[in-house]
């Protein structure tokens, strides 16, 4: 079934479009506090498997399995897309999708919104326990956005952040839920060079100590080069390579995906799924 | 320093606020020039804001639309005086179940919204509420049909209520339901909706289960909007089937998109426009009530051409041209001295 140290098993998963089969029986397993990569050119089918883990896609065949916080096997197919984060599983998104109209803390503190036990009544009467719990999340948003270096910002409306600052807050908010694994859609894009290096520095710190595994799906090589323990390239919504940096930079056919989609590269622009 | 401190509390704030209104009365009794006919203006606009108040958490936060409000709010209405007058019920009882019928059909009109949204959602909202209204014109037993339905004061535990202590309770029961608002907005609610509202992907992402949020959000509309309907009748204490009509629910939108989406004073300023201010000031104009629909219509389009998020945003302009005059004096007198 599934390593002790595996997170997360993804096993022959297959989804087709219309006829257009967008990820086709694809395979890899990631490791505990692993942080991982998972690469192609555009349009390769990366943010659908995204999609699979995540359930906001029902996969046509294979097997999703992951280990939840209480160390548990499940398969993520059987869950509903707003229960998955319970299990310790967390998204980014590729647009950040943040809420405008609020402040930065309190855009964190959605990322808390499955540790709420008060119910609706509680918080409208401003019960003991809705005050204790409101303010218990508070301050660890607060802790979160200080580690993250952005807390100076946090009463500011995100409409109108820079887009870096952002995306920073779009990582806090799931940190908020203690997750085990966090799968992070094209982190890097729309950053510059010395964003990409900070967010490159973010990754790892946030790895190291918050202990999790981190999946990184991207087009871009220079982050997942830069970060990532093992790289997963894939094309055609095919398994192409595995393994280290160096050896997907050297490896024949990753290079010719890359090559024969670079006209592409240049002016992509990612097509949202929702 | 600490005098200041308090009055920042913005639970001070609502408590003062239901202060300064609920003098209206003994000033109407103190200065002729303000008739007590305003006491049922000042109190009808209250109830408004009490619906627009539930319609805001539905538009404003969740992002759901709704033009069914006036539906709704009739039937509670026709609930509680048929209760009350007709079986004799005591107020508070009658008071609970007109509340609790309207807002079990608002939950049912919730489940719909999972599968249809935006405009398909305002028009089945709307389907609903003329049905309802429909009701109101058949059923005479229940409603008196088009001749109108009576209604008395409150009256609860041996005090009878009259027109100047129930505009004390309508007060009293819009300051709680601003602070109600307040608390649900601020807290892990008002974020889930406002979650919900900015990308439905995200708040599922983050936990938040779609269908049982919906559903509170609608509860809690057509629950307000039902309290609303219930004070209107043992206020006004008559009920005929074309109040509720499509108008009102449309007025009950203007309120809020004039005064402030997502703004709890901002509802209450909307309500005070749209019902207060064509009441007391407008009313003396000729041939205004033929055109206060053209009324409603240009100043929703002036307020989304300066004040998209509602007037209550004039506050923040008007405090930088306060600066701005009050810094300008501040640079002359420094240059004189
Ligand atoms: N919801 C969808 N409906 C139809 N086709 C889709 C959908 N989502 C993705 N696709 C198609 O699947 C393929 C992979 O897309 P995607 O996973 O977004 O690629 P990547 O993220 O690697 O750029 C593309 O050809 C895309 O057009
Ligand atoms: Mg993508």
């Amino acid at each position: 079934m599934m390593l002790d140290n595996e997170i997360l098993k993804i096993d022959g998963l297959s989804i087709a479009f219309g006829g257009l089969k967008a990820v086709d029986n694809l395979s890899f397993s990631i490791k505990e506090n692993e942080i991982f990569g998972l690469i192609g050119p555009n349009g390769a089918g990366k943010t659908t498997v995204f999609n699979c883990i995540t359930q906001f896609y029902k996969p046509n065949a294979g097997s999703l399995l992951f280990r939840d916080r209480k160390g548990e096997v499940q398969e993520l197919t059987k869950h509903k897309v707003h229960d998955i984060i319970k299990l310790g599983l967390v998204r980014t998104f590729q647009n950040v999708e943040l809420i405008r109209e609020l402040s930065l803390i309190d855009n964190v503190l959605v990322g808390g919104h499955i540790d709420f036990k008060s119910t609706v009544f509680e918080q409208a009467l401003k019960l003991p326990r809705a005050v204790k719990e409101e303010k218990a999340l508070r301050i660890e948003a607060e802790d979160i956005l200080r580690r993250l270096g952005i807390y100076e910002r946090k009463d500011m409306i995100a409409f109108g952040q820079p887009y870096g600052i952002l995306k920073k807050v779009e990582f806090a908010r799931t940190l908020m839920s203690h997750p085990k694994l966090i799968i992070l859609d094209e982190p890097a894009a729309g950053l510059n060079d010395v964003e990409t290096l900070q967010l490159a520095q973010m990754i790892r710190q946030i790895r190291d100590e918050f202990q999790c595994s981190i999946l990184l799906v991207e087009h871009d090589m220079r982050l997942v080069m830069d970060v990532c323990d093992r790289i997963c390239a894939i094309n055609f919504g095919q398994f192409l390579a595995l393994g280290s940096a160096k050896e997907i930079q050297r490896n024949p056919a990753v290079q010719q995906a890359y090559l024969g989609n670079s006209e592409d590269e240049q002016h992509e622009k990612d097509s949202t799924v929702h | 320093m600490k005098k200041n401190h308090i009055l920042k509390n913005p639970y001070v704030q609502f408590i003062l606020f239901g202060l300064v209104l609920a003098t209206l009365p003994i000033m109407a009794q103190t200065f002729p020039f303000i008739k007590s006919g305003y006491i049922i203006t000042i109190g009808g606009t209250l109830i408004y804001a009490i619906a627009a108040l539930g319609l805001n958490l539905l538009l404003g936060y969740s992002g759901l639309i709704s033009l069914g409000t006036a539906g709704f709010m009739g039937l509670a209405a026709y609930i509680s005086a048929y209760l009350t007058v007709d079986l004799g019920w005591p107020f508070l009882a009658s008071m609970a179940v007109a509340v609790i019928i309207p807002t079990i059909i608002g939950i049912l009109v919730g489940l719909v919204s999972l599968k249809i949204e935006g405009m398909y959602l305002a028009i089945a909202t709307l389907a609903v509420s003329e049905v309802i209204r429909k009701t109101f014109e058949e059923f005479d037993f229940f409603t008196n049909g088009f001749s109108g339905k009576a209604a008395k004061f409150p009256s609860f535990f041996n005090i009878s209520l009259d027109r100047a202590t129930t505009y004390y309770l309508i007060v009293i029961v819009m300051v709680l339901v601003m602070i109600l608002m307040y608390n649900m907005v601020n807290g892990q609610l008002g974020r889930a909706l406002n979650a919900m509202r900015g990308s439905e992907a995200a708040s599922q992402a983050m936990g938040v289960n779609l269908l049982k949020y919906r559903l509170i959000a609608f509860a809690f509309a057509t629950a307000f909007a039902a309290l609303s309907g219930v004070l209107y009748v043992h206020f006004v204490r008559y009920s005929y089937p074309s109040i509720w009509s499509l108008k009102l629910s449309l007025d009950f939108l203007a309120m809020i998109v004039i005064g402030g989406l997502r703004s709890i004073y901002g509802t209450v300023l909307g309500a005070f426009i749209i019902f207060a201010v064509p009441d007391l000031f407008l009313k003396q104009i000729p041939y205004f009530n033929q055109l206060s629909y053209m009324f409603n219509g240009i100043l929703i389009i002036l307020v989304i051409m300066f004040y998209p998020n509602g007037i209550v945003y004039l506050r923040y302009d008007i405090k930088k041209w306060w600066k701005k005059i009050f810094d300008r004096k501040g640079k002359v007198n420094h240059d004189a001295g």
